[in-house]
C-alpha cells in the first residue's frame, strides 16, 4: 500500500482528537499539558506532509520548525505557571481549582 | 504679527476672564483679599493681549473686511452647522472697549467692594461677565452670539441681585433676567427664520444669500420681519422702549457693576448687534429701529429731569444715549452710531464709577458718624463735594461736558455726527420724519440740563446735610480710573480735528457694510457707490424711494475701508456731511441753552425749581413716576395675565369639575379595572421581560463554571454547531 | 525571493519595532543592574514607547510590504499600532500607582519588561501578512501575557487566573495552528496574499476551508474575547492585578480586532471594491453571516450576564466581551465604512476603559475591595473621582454628550447602512440592557450610604490628573470628535498590495 498524503492527514486528525481528549478529562495539569503537545504535534504533522506532497513546499517545513519553538517556549512557561499552582493550592487537580467562576 | 496669530490671540483673550472666574468660584473663600489681585491682573493681562489683537487688525489689515475663520461643528448629511468667530474693524475696538472698562471696574472694585462679605464672588461673576462679552464681540455667527448673549444675560442677573439678601435688590435681578427674555424670544425667532431660509448660522452666508435674492417664505416683508425680531434681542439687551423698564431698577446692583454693564459693555451689545448685522436691515425695518431709538431717546430724557437718585438720573441718562445710538444706526448713521456706543462707553463709566466714589464717601462718613438712615445716593442729601472731593469732581465735570456735547471731548463729535445724520435723513426722506430730529434735539437739550442740574445739585454750593461736609476724597484706586477714563473723553484720541471727525482714523477705520439687501428693499441712499462712479449720478436717486426703478449703478463693488476717492461712500454720508455745521450749530445752542437754563434753576436760584415744579405739576409727577410704565405693565401685563389665570381657574373649579364628578363614578369603575389591566397584565409583561432577561443572564452565569477544562469543551462544541450550521 | 534593498527598506520601517526590542532589553539589564531603583525599568519603558511612537509617527503614508510580504506597513496598522502604544503607555503609568503590584514584588523590573515584549508581540499582530508570523505573533503576546496575568504570584486567584489563561490560550492557539495547517494545505502557501490569489483562481471544497476558517477565527475570537471563546475573560480579568486587566480589555482586543480585518480583507477578498460597497469574498461561505452571529451571541451573553455581577473586575470584563460584540457588528458588515467604525470606536473606547479600571484601581487601592459595594456613597467621600466615574459609565453605557455615544453612532450607522436592520435592532436592546449595570455603580455612588459618616478619601493629584486627562476627553470628544473621525476614515484602507 503506498503512504500518501491521506494516510498522514488522518494520523495527524487522531493525534489531534487524542490530545483534545487529554486536555478535557484529565485532572492532573501535567497530563493536560501533555495533550496540549499532542494538539500542537499534530498540526506539525499537517505542516510537514503538505510540504511533502504538495510540491516540496519548504514553507511548510518552516512553519513546523516556528511549531516546535513556541511549543517549547508555551511549555516552559506552563510548567512554571503549575508550579505555582502547586504553592498555592498544594496540588494540582485542575478541576478543584475553581475559585473564580460565575 | 501675522494674520494668523490674530484669531488664536483673540480665543486666549476670550478664554483668560474665565480661569478668573474659575479661579474665584473654587478658591475665593481661601483667598480672601487676593482674589481682588488676581481678577485685576488677568484682566489686565486681558487687556493687554486685547490690545495687541485690535492694533494688529487695524494698523496691518485695515483693509480686510473681517478675520475669520470656520469650523464645522457637526455634518448631518442634510444638515451641516458650522461655527467661528471673526475680528473685524468694530470687533478690535470692542475688545479694547470691554476689556479696559472691565480692567478699571476691577481695579475700582477692590476698593468699593473692600469690606463686602462675597468679596471673591463678584470677582468671580465680574470675570464671568467679561468672558462672555468678549464672546458676544468676537462671534461671527448668530449661534455662538446666542450663546454668549443668553450667558451675558445670566451673568448680569447674579450681579445686579448681588445683593441678594435685599428684596429689592433679587426683584430687580429677576426684573431684567425676564425683560430680557422677552426680547430673547424675538431675537431666536428671527435667528430661526434666517436659519431656515439660508440654511446656516454664519452671518456671511445669511448676507450673501440675501443678496442672491432669497428672501425668507419668498416674502420680501419676511425679511423686514426678521430684522425686526432680530432687532427685538437689541431692544431687550439694549434697553429700548418699550423693554426699557429693567435698567433703572438694575440700580439696586453694586455701582461698579453698573459702570461695567449698564453703561458701558452689556448694554452695548444690543447696538453691537445691530451694527453687526446691518447689511440684512431693509429700509422698513431700519425706520422702524430708528422709530423705536427716538422714542427712546426722548421718553427716558424727560424722566431723568425730575428724578433725585442719584445712580437713576445716570440710568435714565444710559437710556436716552442708547436710544441716541439705535437711533442712528436706524437713519444709516453707521459710524457715528458705534462712534456714540464708544465715546459714551468711557463717558459713561466714569460718571457711573465717579457716582460709585461719591456714595462711598457718603457711606464712609454716615459710618464715621454713625448715621445708618440718610440715603447716601440722594442728591438732596449731597452738595459741596466739590471743594470735599476734588478729583471725583473734576473727572466728573469733564465727562458731564462730553456727554453734553461740548466742543474740545469725543462727545461733542459723536452727538453732533448723529445728529447731523437724522437732519440728512429727514430731508432725504422728508415728511413725518422730521419728528426724529426734532425729539432727538430736544432729547440733546435735555440731556446737558439734567446732567449739570446733577453736578451743580451734587457737587456745587454748601454741602446740605452733615454728611456731605465730612466726605473725604477716596483713595488710588478709586480716583485712577476715573482720570483714566476722562482722559478717553478727549476728542484727540479719535480725530486730530476737534470739531470734525470725518476725517480721523475711527470714521476711516468704521465704514458702514455694503448692505446685503437687494436695491428694490433698501433705502437709496444707503446704496454704496462704485469709487469711480462720480458723485452726480447719485443726485438721482432722491427722496424716500422704495421703488425698484433704481439707476444702473451697480451697487456690488465693496469700497475699501478709507479710499472714497473723494467722494463720498453713499449719499447719506454726503448728505451728512453738508448738514454737519448746521447740526453743530444748532446743538451747541441747544445744548448751552440747557446748561444756562440748569444753572439758573439750581447754581443762581433766579428761577425757583420749586415754582416751576408746581407749575407743571402733572408733568412733573408723570415724568417723575417714570410715565408710569411699571404700573402700566403691572395693570396690563401682568395683572391681565393673573385675571386670566383666575377667570381659569373659576371655570375649572366650577364647570369643568362639574362635569368631572359626574363622569367620576363611570370613570372610577372603569379604572378599577384598567388599573387591574395595568398592574397584572402591562406591568406583568414589563416585569416578565426584565425577569426573563435576568433569568437568562442568571442561566447563562452557569456556563462560566470555574473549570478550564469544560471552557475547552464548550469551544470545541461552538466550533461545531458554527460548522453545522453554516456549512 | 527577496533582494537587499527590499531588505533594507523593510529594516528602515521597522524601526518602532527595533526600539521596543532594544527596550526590552536595556530595562531587563538596567533593572539588574541598578538594584535600589524600584521603578527604573517603567522609565525606560516609557522612554522606549515614547520613541517607538516618533519612529511610527514618521511612518503616516506608507503603504509597503516589508520583509518579503511577512508584514505590511500601512495606515490601518499604523493606527492600530498607535492604539495599542497608547494603552501600553498608559498602563505604565497606571502600573507605577498600583498597591497590589508593589506590595507583592519589591522589584518590577520584568513587569515592565513584559509589557514591552507584548507591545511588541502586538505590533507584529497588527501588521502580520503571513499565517505563521500572526501564530508567532499570538504566542508572544499570549506568553507575555500568561506571564502577566500571574505577576502577583502569591495571591491564589491571580494564579489560578495565570493557570486558566494559559490552558484556554494554549488550547485555542492550538486549534489555531491546526486550522493553519489545514489552510496551508488548501492553498500552498502560508501568505495571505498568495493564498488570496489561489483563492481567486481555484475552487475549493467548502468544508475543509469553512473548517480552517472557524478554527483560525477561534483564535482570533479568543484574543477578542468572542463567545464562544470568551470563557477565559471573566476569571482572568477578576485574578489578575488591575493593571493587567485594563491592559488586556484594550490593547490585545486591539490587536485581535486588527488582525481579524486584515485577515479577511486581505486574504478572502476578491476584488477591490468602493468605500461603502461589501468586499465580495471567496469561496462559498457567507462570513458575513458566521461574524454577524458571533456578534449576537457576543453582545447578549455579555450584557446579560454583566448584570448579576458584583464584582467590578469581573463585570467589567462581562462588559468587554460586550463592547467586542459591538464592535464584532462593526466587522459583519464586511467593508470599509465597517473597518473605519471599528477605528473610531476604539480611540473612544480605550479613553473609557481604562479610565474606568483605573478608578477601579484606586479605590481598590484605599479600600481593599472590589465589590460593587464598596461603592456606595462614593459620590461624597471623593466627589471628583465618582463624577469621572461617572462618565466613563455613561461614555461606556453610550449615552450623549460622550464620546461612547459618538463610537456607537458610527458603528450603528455603518450597520445600518449596509442593510442589517435586525442586527442593529439588537444591539440597541443591548445597550439598553447595558445601562442598568451601569447606572447600577452609578446610583452606588451617589444614592446610597449618603448620611454615613465614612471618612473622605482623598487621592494624590497626580492620580487625579490622570484620572481628569482621561475623563475630559471623554467628554470633549462627545463633541468636538471631527479630527478623529477623519483620521480613522485616513486609515481605514487595509493595504492589499495593488
Amino acid at each position: 500500500m503506498e503512504i500518501g498524503l491521506t494516510h498522514y492527514l488522518v494520523i495527524s486528525a487522531i493525534l489531534f482528537s487524542l490530545g483534545l481528549y487529554g486536555i478535557i478529562t484529565r485532572k492532573h495539569a501535567i497530563m493536560v499539558l501533555m495533550g496540549l503537545e499532542l494538539v500542537l504535534n499534530a498540526a506539525n504533522i499537517n505542516f510537514i506532509a503538505f510540504a511533502r506532497y504538495g510540491g516540496m513546499n519548504i514553507e511548510g517545513h518552516i512553519a513546523a520548525i516556528f511549531v516546535i519553538i513556541l511549543a517549547a517556549a508555551e511549555a516552559a512557561i506552563a510548567l512554571a505557571i503549575v508550579l505555582n499552582i502547586y504553592q498555592n493550592f498544594r496540588h494540582v487537580n485542575i478541576d478543584e481549582v475553581d475559585d473564580l467562576k460565575g | 504679527m501675522t494674520q494668523d496669530v490674530v484669531l488664536p490671540l483673540s480665543i486666549l483673550t476670550l478664554l483668560i476672564p474665565l480661569l478668573s472666574f474659575l479661579i474665584n468660584i473654587f478658591f475665593g473663600k481661601k483667598l480672601g483679599k487676593i482674589s481682588g489681585v488676581i481678577g485685576t491682573s488677568i484682566l489686565g493681562i486681558d487687556l493687554g493681549l486685547a490690545i495687541i489683537v485690535a492694533f494688529t487688525k487695524l494698523t496691518s489689515y485695515a483693509g480686510i473686511q473681517v478675520i475669520q475663520n470656520r469650523i464645522e461643528w457637526f455634518d448631518l448629511g442634510s444638515l451641516q452647522v458650522n461655527i467661528g468667530i471673526g475680528i473685524d474693524n468694530i470687533a478690535a475696538i470692542m475688545l479694547i472697549v470691554v476689556t479696559l472698562i472691565s480692567f478699571l471696574v476691577h481695579l475700582f472694585s477692590t476698593v468699593y467692594m473692600g469690606d463686602d462679605r462675597q468679596y471673591s464672588k463678584f470677582f468671580a461673576y465680574l470675570g464671568l461677565f467679561t468672558f462672555s462679552m468678549l464672546g458676544i464681540v468676537i462671534a461671527n455667527n448668530f449661534l455662538i452670539m446666542y450663546i454668549f448673549w443668553e450667558l451675558v444675560g445670566i451673568s448680569s442677573y447674579l450681579l445686579i441681585g448681588f445683593w441678594y439678601e435685599k428684596d429689592s435688590a433679587s426683584n430687580a435681578g429677576k426684573k431684567a433676567f425676564i425683560t430680557n427674555r422677552i426680547g430673547d424670544l424675538g431675537f431666536f425667532i428671527g435667528i430661526m427664520i434666517l436659519f431656515f431660509t439660508y440654511g446656516s448660522f454664519m452671518f456671511e452666508d445669511v448676507f450673501a444669500g440675501i443678496s442672491s435674492g432669497v428672501m425668507p417664505f419668498d416674502n420680501p416683508t419676511m425679511l423686514t420681519i426678521a430684522g425686526i425680531c432680530i432687532f427685538m434681542g437689541a431692544i431687550g439687551k439694549s434697553a429700548q422702549f418699550p423693554l426699557h423698564v429693567w435698567l433703572p431698577d438694575a440700580m439696586e446692583g453694586p455701582t461698579p457693576v453698573s459702570a461695567l454693564i449698564h453703561a458701558a459693555t452689556m448694554v452695548a451689545a444690543g447696538v453691537y448687534l445691530v451694527a453687526k448685522v446691518f447689511a440684512m436691515f431693509t429700509a422698513d425695518a431700519l425706520t422702524f429701529i430708528a422709530v423705536i431709538g427716538t422714542i427712546t431717546a426722548f421718553i427716558s430724557a424727560t424722566i431723568a429731569l425730575t428724578q433725585v437718585d442719584f445712580k437713576k438720573v445716570l440710568a435714565y441718562s444710559t437710556v436716552s444715549q442708547l436710544g441716541f445710538m439705535i437711533m442712528s444706526l436706524g437713519v444709516g448713521g453707521y459710524t457715528n452710531g458705534f462712534f456714540h456706543l464708544v465715546t459714551h462707553a468711557w463717558f459713561k463709566a466714569a460718571l457711573f464709577l465717579a457716582a460709585g466714589s461719591v456714595i462711598h464717601a457718603m457711606h464712609q462718613a454716615m459710618h464715621h458718624m454713625h448715621d445708618h438712615h440718610t440715603d447716601p445716593q440722594d442728591i438732596n442729601n449731597m452738595g459741596g463735594l466739590r471743594k470735599t472731593m476734588p478729583w471725583t469732581y473734576r473727572t466728573f465735570l469733564f465727562v458731564t461736558l462730553a456727554l453734553s456735547g461740548i466742543p474740545l471731548t469725543s462727545g461733542f463729535l459723536s452727538k453732533d455726527g448723529i445728529l447731523a445724520g437724522t437732519l440728512a435723513y429727514a430731508n432725504l426722506t422728508g415728511g413725518w420724519h422730521w419728528i426724529i430730529p426734532v425729539l432727538g434735539f430736544t432729547a440733546a437739550g435735555m440731556t446737558a440740563f439734567y446732567m449739570f442740574r446733577l453736578t451743580i445739585v451734587a457737587f456745587h454750593g454748601e454741602p446740605k446735610t452733615e454728611i456731605a461736609k465730612h466726605t473725604k476724597e477716596n483713595k488710588l484706586p478709586i480716583v485712577l480710573p476715573l482720570v483714566v477714563l476722562a482722559f478717553m473723553s478727549l476728542w484727540i484720541f479719535y480725530s486730530p480735528n476737534p470739531i470734525d471727525a470725518s476725517k480721523g482714523w475711527f470714521h476711516k477705520m468704521i465704514v458702514q457694510p455694503k448692505s446685503a439687501v437687494p436695491d428694490a428693499y433698501q433705502w437709496s441712499f444707503l446704496i454704496n457707490n462704485k469709487t469711480e462712479e462720480a458723485a452726480p449720478a447719485v443726485h438721482q436717486a432722491e427722496g424716500a424711494t422704495h421703488t425698484a426703478e433704481i439707476t444702473a449703478e451697480n451697487p456690488h463693488e465693496v469700497t475699501k475701508a478709507g479710499h472714497t476717492t473723494g467722494h463720498y461712500l453713499n449719499k447719506f454720508q454726503e448728505e451728512t456731511h453738508h448738514f454737519h455745521y448746521i447740526a453743530m450749530i444748532l446743538s451747541l445752542l441747544i445744548a448751552g441753552s440747557g446748561i444756562l437754563l440748569a444753572f439758573l434753576i439750581y447754581q443762581y436760584k433766579t428761577i425757583s425749581a420749586d415754582k416751576l415744579e408746581a407749575r407743571f405739576k402733572f408733568l412733573h409727577t408723570f415724568s417723575y413716576n417714570k410715565w408710569y410704565f411699571d404700573e402700566l405693565y403691572q395693570a396690563t401685563a401682568i395683572n391681565g395675565l393673573l385675571v386670566i389665570s383666575k377667570a381659569l381657574s373659576w371655570f375649572d373649579n366650577y364647570v369643568v369639575d362639574g362635569l368631572v364628578n359626574l363622569s367620576s363614578y363611570v370613570t372610577r369603575g372603569f379604572g378599577y379595572i384598567v388599573g387591574l389591566f395595568d398592574n397584572y397584565v402591562i406591568d406583568g409583561a414589563v416585569n416578565l421581560v426584565a425577569n426573563f432577561t435576568g433569568y437568562c443572564g442568571n442561566k447563562m452565569r452557569k456556563l462560566q463554571t470555574g473549570h478550564i477544562q469544560s471552557y475547552v469543551v464548550f469551544v470545541l462544541l461552538g466550533i461545531l454547531i458554527l460548522l453545522y450550521f453554516f456549512i | 525571493m527577496m533582494d537587499i534593498s527590499d531588505l533594507i527598506k523593510s529594516i528602515s520601517l521597522f524601526k518602532p519595532e527595533t526600539t521596543l526590542i532594544v527596550t526590552f532589553m536595556l530595562a531587563m539589564i538596567l533593572d539588574m543592574a541598578f538594584k535600589k531603583s524600584k521603578n527604573i525599568a517603567g522609565y525606560i519603558a516609557i522612554a522606549g514607547l515614547v520613541i517607538a511612537g516618533i519612529f511610527l509617527f514618521q511612518q503616516t503614508g506608507v503603504n509597503y510590504k516589508a520583509f518579503a510580504n511577512l508584514l505590511v506597513i500601512d495606515s490601518f496598522g499604523q493606527f492600530m499600532k498607535f492604539i495599542v502604544l497608547m494603552s501600553s503607555l498608559i498602563i505604565i503609568v497606571f502600573s507605577f500607582f498600583s498597591n497590589e503590584l508593589h506590595n507583592a514584588h519589591t522589584k518590577l523590573g520584568e513587569y515592565y519588561t513584559l509589557i514591552i515584549g507584548m507591545t511588541f508581540g502586538m505590533f507584529l499582530l497588527v501588521g502580520s501578512a503571513n499565517l505563521i508570523m500572526i501564530y508567532v505573533a499570538i504566542e508572544t503576546m499570549s506568553i507575555s501575557s500568561y506571564v502577566l496575568a500571574g505577576y502577583t504570584r502569591e495571591v491564589k486567584r491571580a494564579s489560578e487566573a495565570s493557570l486558566k489563561y494559559v490552558i484556554f490560550g494554549a488550547v485555542s492557539s492550538g486549534i489555531m495552528i491546526y486550522g493553519i495547517s489545514i489552510l496551508f494545505g488548501l492553498t500552498g502557501s502560508l501568505n495571505l496574499f498568495e493564498i488570496n490569489q489561489f483563492l481567486s483562481v481555484n475552487n475549493v471544497a467548502t468544508l475543509p476551508l469553512l473548517l480552517s476558517g472557524l478554527m483560525i477565527l477561534s483564535g482570533f475570537g479568543y484574543k477578542i474575547s468572542a463567545v464562544p471563546f470568551h470563557f477565559w475573560t471573566p476569571d482572568v480579568y477578576e485574578g489578575a492585578p488591575v493593571t493587567i486587566t485594563a491592559y488586556l480589555s484594550v490593547a490585545s482586543k486591539a490587536a485581535g480586532f486588527a488582525v481579524l480585518l486584515r485577515f479577511f480583507k486581505t486574504g478572502l477578498l476578491d476584488s477591490v471594491p468602493g468605500t461603502s460597497e461589501a468586499w465580495q469574498l471567496l469561496g462559498n461561505i457567507d462570513w458575513h453571516y458566521v461574524i454577524a452571529v458571533l456578534a449576537v451571541l457576543t453582545m447578549t451573553l455579555g450584557n446579560l450576564v454583566a448584570v448579576w455581577q458584583t464584582n467590578m473586575k469581573r463585570l467589567l470584563a462581562y462588559s468587554s466581551i460586550a463592547h467586542a460584540g459591538y464592535l464584532l457588528m462593526a466587522v459583519s458588515v464586511m467593508n470599509d465604512n465597517g473597518v473605519s467604525a471599528v477605528l473610531i470606536y476604539f480611540v473612544f473606547y480605550m479613553l473609557m476603559n481604562l479610565g474606568a479600571f483605573f478608578v477601579v484601581q484606586l479605590i481598590a487601592n484605599k479600600l481593599d475591595s472590589e465589590n460593587i459595594d464598596e461603592y456606595n456613597g462614593l459620590g461624597y467621600r471623593s466627589p471628583v473621582l465618582a463624577v469621572c466615574m461617572t462618565v466613563f459609565l455613561i461614555s461606556l453605557a453610550g449615552l450623549p454628550p460622550t464620546s461612547g455615544f459618538i463610537g456607537k453612532l458610527y458603528v450603528f450607522s455603518s450597520v445600518i447602512n449596509s442593510g442589517y436592520i435586525w442586527l442593529a435592532i439588537i444591539g440597541v436592546l443591548n445597550s439598553v440592557v447595558s445601562l442598568y449595570y451601569y447606572a447600577k455603580i452609578i446610583r452606588n455612588m451617589y444614592l446610597r450610604d449618603v448620611e454615613s459618616a465614612k471618612t473622605k478619601l482623598v487621592f494624590s493629584p497626580v492620580t487625579i490628573a490622570i484620572v481628569l486627562m482621561l475623563a475630559i476627553p471623554s467628554l470633549l470628544f462627545g463633541v468636538y470628535f471631527t479630527p478623529i473621525v477623519e483620521w480613522a476614515n485616513y486609515s481605514m484602507n487595509i493595504f492589499v498590495g495593488n
